[in-house]
């Protein structure tokens, strides 16, 4: 639904590729940024993970 | 074949990563604000008399802007504190938080170069904001750089320490060009009581806002606790190194005998 409103907009690429590039980057740096904690969190110690 | 969980399994081992009861409420806020953002933004907000559906860019633009100076500012502020304290909170919170700062410059100069196209007639112009923006965009990934260059750890942290207080001056030159030059952008929005937009579009712009904030801290202290992690993963590397090195120097591991003298 929310495809075909935007599909119906004037501008439409514009407001796809800006609200793409801003949800998508943030996107894949979560993801990375949570994958390199799960990595590095198996060769720390839990006592130094505080949060845990 | 089944196995029962004992105190030594991963069953009952602490979680192994960088969430935390705080950060699984940031994240869910994070998802369901993105989603509410989205809609808004994108189906409830009335479009432009002028600038048409295009002036729905601003829903991602003028937050992500609006969040690149307070990382900036925290990054600042954490560079400060670091070279008064010199504890590592303050040197990964001045990294973390310059992450997200770029993060957010690239997104502002990319958001506003497609916003400019249908409304200025162009992606990119030598504008005082836009080039003042660029050249702090520029600045953050020096930082970036600074912070991988292969140096001494409390030489590399001085340096980026410095690097990062020099950014407030030039956050407040993007922020004051507009009243400082001609510009081809526009004035501030909705930094004055007397806002020029209203109704549902400056409601869709103050969730947006929000969301984008609680977005950009769930961020931070994911990133925030891989910088501690990384620090804690050097240092373990490190002492296990010494660790054996002083076992190959040990006499008595049989090592060493009738060795460089």
């Amino acid at each position: 639904m929310l495809t075909s409103t935007v599909l119906a907009m004037t501008h439409a690429g514009y407001v796809a590729a800006g609200w793409i590039a801003t949800f998508g980057l943030l996107g894949g740096y979560a993801a990375t940024t949570i994958r390199k904690g799960r990595r590095l969190s198996q060769v720390v110690p839990p006592e130094e993970r505080r949060w845990s | 074949m089944t196995t029962t969980p004992t105190e030594a399994s991963p069953a009952a081992a602490p979680a192994t990563s960088t969430a935390s009861p705080l950060t699984r409420v940031l994240g869910t806020l994070s998802v369901v604000g993105v989603l509410l953002a989205g809609w808004l933004g994108l189906s409830a907000s009335p479009r432009d008399v002028v600038q048409k559906d295009s002036v729905r860019l601003m829903y991602v633009h003028v937050p992500a802007v609006t969040w690149m100076y307070v990382a900036v500012f925290l990054c600042a502020f954490a560079s400060f504190m670091w070279l008064r304290k010199r504890t590592d909170g303050w040197d990964v919170l001045a990294a973390s938080a310059a992450e997200i700062a770029t993060l957010l410059t690239g997104l502002g100069l990319f958001t506003g170069s497609v916003w400019g196209r249908p409304t200025w007639g162009v992606y990119w112009v030598w504008d005082a904001r836009l080039t003042s923006t660029a050249i702090l965009f520029v600045l953050l990934l020096g930082y970036q750089a600074l912070r991988r260059y292969p140096a001494e750890p409390e030489a590399r942290s001085r340096m980026a320490a410095v690097l990062g207080l020099l950014l407030v001056p030039n956050a407040a030159i993007v922020h004051f060009s507009v009243d400082w030059w001609r510009s081809l952008h526009q004035d501030a929005t909705v930094s004055r009581i007397d806002v020029s937009i209203e109704g549902l579009m400056l409601f869709t712009l103050a969730v947006s806002f929000v969301v984008m904030g609680i977005v950009c801290s769930w961020l931070l202290v994911h990133r925030f606790r891989v910088g501690w992690l990384e620090r804690q993963a050097e240092r373990h590397h490190l002492d296990a190194a010494l660790a054996d090195r002083r076992a190959d120097a040990d006499p008595s591991a049989g090592v060493a005998v009738g060795g460089p003298r």
